[in-house]
């Protein structure tokens, strides 16, 4: 629990060090920058900026790529939002119904519920990491192989909503997805489906490969319309609205709180990136919501689940950074070696000697947080007007951008080239009616479905009881068979008392032509 | 631009490339004379964050003075470093790019089982300061409390531990070795792969994996995490004093070094331009021996000591024919 002493210390730190709060409004400009630019990632965002706080002083360096970090974990959502492209892969689940709602004209309110499930489940993550990020890290070290498979079948089953008009078609395009997602060389050393070329001994390049398949797509359809959005009217940045989403968000705390417990427990574990807690809290809320039908067609809790997973799910990912030293992901590896580099080196040992310090960088997180709620507001005020510019302007522009940005990623030729065969895919896929997002899905957790159950085939010699002495993979695997069978129950009474309804209907409508037909032949 | 042909187009380009060539075809010494006249790229082929990028990055400043220009970090990551290897290869052997690379064993790693298209030979070491060994350990509140004890249970019963390790790497190497001198049925172990060393020492430390061998130096942040068991040294690490040597186990094993990471050039830039070649060592040599440069980067755990060309070439040379040697375990 919090150590009172440590944390006044942890106050004395934040406000000696008063300069280095200087550095948060910067650091989440440029967050938000890159990471609203599709193709450039979080981790790619903090990399850029990393040497630059070489020449900063600790504190104020470790402030500024944190806030880089606070705030590309919303970026991303404002051209998933805006224009069904997300900006990281952790915004993917974000355009099932923000852009839904964009295309609706509600565009302003969307990105205020994204805003501020993003901010207000980032201070959630941070007030909680808290009090627990000793108990979390520990935790978080014994999870292993069996529960990481089940963690992945869990997203796997978001697949079930994504709504396709032939669940064959489905089913392939998610098969092709996983198959992608395993190419180039496994955990076990064993390398498939490279064609000879070393750039694919890592895998595709998931950042590109999604740009692809669902800018290509996108941006085909929106060649045909003058405006992203074609009524005049809806086009409006409004202020007032996106306050209004702001505020709505608060109506739906136990959204919010399930998003958040989700994000913060899978960021936590490493190697897992917010990009699965983001599908699997908006396909949990979605599989647990009344009105599950209306999702995917623009409903408000659709964008808040996804959301509030992502910034989440940034608190656990610094939890095990600061007490394990290990890096949940890409961007904590970053920041990592930014500790390194000023003679830092996070793990067991800075957590017990240096408690104030963790703690001040936690608190300077939720200050962050705090900010994010204004400098986001003014972003997305700025950003929202991509609305007002016509197509042919806007499409090329991202087109560029896109592809400079995958470039970036590893300043090679390799990523426009995936960007540019995964574009032909995701046209092909989108003209004979797969599902382009199956195959997203597929790609994002084809590894980490295949590593794992690698993994826990090698754990157990084979034998399928070892899942006896996991009860923590047992318990997930029981919790997603009961929200599934309760689903299907819902489902069945729904069906049932709809179809007693139709029945009920139709024996009215027969009385009344029986009633007619007996009128018709008394006359 | 009124007569302007095709064929003069041709002209101009011909010349073009003619002059260029007379360029590269200039007497070496002309260049050397003026080097280094700009900044000078140091390709370091892993992500941003890793040891090569923190060394490169903590040890510029330094070198820079040395040199009398800036260096640029370039990261290529990707394939076990073969594409960053190839991408040194591939630029001019004039002294403009430098390597800052894990050279043994990933080099020789790409060559043997990647089919990399280059040789081990291709690269020339001008000094390689950290040097990490294989160390077997497990987790800190582990019933396992030896190393003996570890060949002992999996004489009785292979299936009685479970073994976490990277593939295709120099601990690999070393399991089997060990395994293989204790009479271990290697067959029906229960090994668990991991794709680094990282997921690895996260699986030692979490008790996912009774025991993991993995390049010792990344578990130092977690070393109140772990037991270590044996570590694969011939003579005491200073950097872990109290991991006890495999020698010490009771078994009678080859084993191959770990990482060996610093500084290296392509051989072409060493044959072809001496004086560069001079040049960089002298630069390299000073500016590790500088008191300064020690000091800070010995606060950030990396390496500055002074092996020199010719020991750090053997050593890595040493470290490819023994990986040569035991190829077959890797594969």
């Amino acid at each position: 629990m919090i150590d009172i002493s440590a944390f006044n210390d942890a106050l004395g730190i934040m406000f000696t060090s008063a300069g280095s709060w200087g550095w948060i409004v910067p650091g989440l400009i440029v967050g938000l920058v890159f990471s609203a630019i599709p193709g450039i990632s979080i981790t790619m965002a903090m990399a850029i900026v990393l040497p630059m706080s070489l020449y900063m002083d600790f504190f104020s360096a470790i402030v500024f790529l944190t806030s880089v970090y606070t705030g590309a974990g919303f970026g991303g959502s404002v051209p998933a939002i805006l224009m069904n492209i997300p900006g990281s892969p952790s915004s993917f689940a974000t355009t099932f119904d923000g852009y839904a709602m964009s295309q609706k004209g509600e565009h302003n309110e969307a990105l205020g519920y994204a805003l501020f499930a993003s901010t207000l489940c980032g201070i959630a993550g941070y007030v909680l990491l808290l009090l627990v990020i000793e108990p979390l890290a520990d935790i978080v070290l014994r999870i292993g192989p069996v529960e990481m498979f089940a963690v992945a079948i869990w997203g796997m089953m978001l697949l079930g909503s994504l709504g396709s008009a032939y669940i064959s078609r489905g089913l392939l395009a998610a098969a092709l997805g996983i198959l992608l997602g395993t190419v180039g060389m496994n955990t076990a050393g064993f390398t498939r489906g490279t064609m000879g070329l070393p750039v694919l001994l890592d895998g595709i390049a998931p950042i590109p490969a999604m740009i692809g398949l669902l800018a290509a797509s996108q941006l085909l359809s929106l060649a045909s319309r003058d405006y992203i959005i074609e009524a005049e009217g809806s086009r409006e940045v409004s202020l007032r609205k996106i306050l209004k989403g702001c505020w709505g968000t608060l109506k739906y705390p136990g959204v919010l709180l399930r998003g958040s417990i989700i994000g913060i427990i899978i960021g936590a574990v490493p190697g897992v990136g917010s990009s699965i807690g983001n599908l699997i809290a908006y396909a949990e809320t979605k599989r647990t919501a009344k009105d599950s039908a209306t999702f995917g067609k623009g409903n408000p809790k659709g964008v808040i689940a996804a959301e509030s997973a992502v910034a989440s799910g940034e608190g656990g990912s610094m939890a095990t950074m600061l007490a394990l030293g290990i890096p949940g992901g890409g961007a904590t590896a970053i920041l990592i070696a930014a500790f390194m580099m000023h003679n830092i080196v996070p793990g067991p040992n800075f957590i017990e000697t240096q408690k104030p310090m963790v703690y001040a960088i936690i608190l300077n997180n939720i200050v962050q947080a705090i900010v994010l709620l204004a400098v986001g507001i003014g972003f997305i005020y700025v950003a929202s007007n991509i609305m007002k510019v016509r197509t042919r302007y806007v499409l090329p522009a991202i087109l560029v951008i896109a592809t400079l940005g995958t470039f970036a990623v590893t300043g090679e030729a390799a990523g426009p080239i995936t960007l540019f065969v995964f574009a032909l895919l995701g046209y092909a896929l989108n003209r004979y009616q797969y599902p382009v997002s199956a195959v997203v899905v597929g790609i994002l957790l084809g590894r980490m479905l295949e590593t794992e159950f690698l993994r826990s085939y090698q754990l157990s010699g084979g034998n399928p009881l070892y899942i006896l002495e996991r009860p923590a993979a047992m318990a997930i695997f029981a919790v997603m068979l009961a929200s599934l069978a309760m689903t299907a129950w819902g489902k069945r009474k729904q069906n049932r008392a709809e179809a007693a309804e139709a029945l009920a209907m139709e024996r009215l409508r027969d009385e009344a032509a029986a009633r007619h037909a007996a009128g018709a032949t008394k006359s | 631009m009124t007569d302007f042909t095709r064929r003069d187009a041709f002209k101009i380009t011909a010349g073009g490339l003619a002059a260029a060539g007379g360029l590269v075809a200039m007497p070496s010494i002309l260049r050397a004379a003026n080097y280094p006249t700009r900044p000078i790229n140091v390709i370091v082929p892993f992500a941003t964050g890793g040891y090569n990028d923190r060394l490169s990055r903590a040890f510029a400043p330094y070198l820079e003075k040395e040199i009398g220009q800036p260096l640029v970090i370039v990261n290529k990551p990707g394939a076990g470093t073969q594409l960053g290897n190839s991408y040194a290869l591939n630029q001019p052997a004039d002294g403009y790019s430098i390597l800052c690379t894990s050279a043994a064993p990933y080099i020789p790693l790409t060559v043997l089982l990647q089919n990399a298209p280059y040789k081990v030979e291709d690269f020339s070491m001008i000094n390689l300061p950290s040097r990490d060994y294989t160390l077997a350990a497990t987790s800190s509140d582990g019933p396992v409390k030896t190393f003996a004890e570890v060949i002992e249970k999996l004489k009785k019963d292979p299936t009685s531990l479970s073994i976490g390790v990277q593939p295709a790497s120099a601990d690999f190497a070393n399991m089997v070795l060990a395994f293989q001198a204790a009479e271990i049925d290697a067959t029906k172990l229960r090994i668990v792969t991991y794709d680094g060393g990282g997921p690895a020492r996260n699986a030692t430390a979490g008790a996912q994996v009774d025991v993991g061998f993995v390049g010792g130096e990344g578990f130092l942040p977690l070393k109140s995490k772990i037991r270590p068991l044996a570590i694969f040294a011939a003579e005491k690490v200073d950097w872990y004093p109290d991991a006890p040597l495999i020698g010490a186990a009771g078994i009678k094993t080859d084993f191959v070094e770990g990482s060996q990471r610093g500084w290296a050039v392509s051989t072409k830039l060493k044959n072809e331009q001496p004086e560069i070649y001079k040049f960089l060592v002298g630069a390299i040599e000073r500016a590790s021996k500088n008191p300064k440069s020690i000091e800070t980067l010995k606060l950030q755990e990396l390496a500055t000591t002074w092996y020199g060309p010719e020991a750090s070439d053997k050593a890595y040379l040493d470290n490819a024919s023994k990986m040569a040697k035991y190829v077959d375990l890797l594969k």
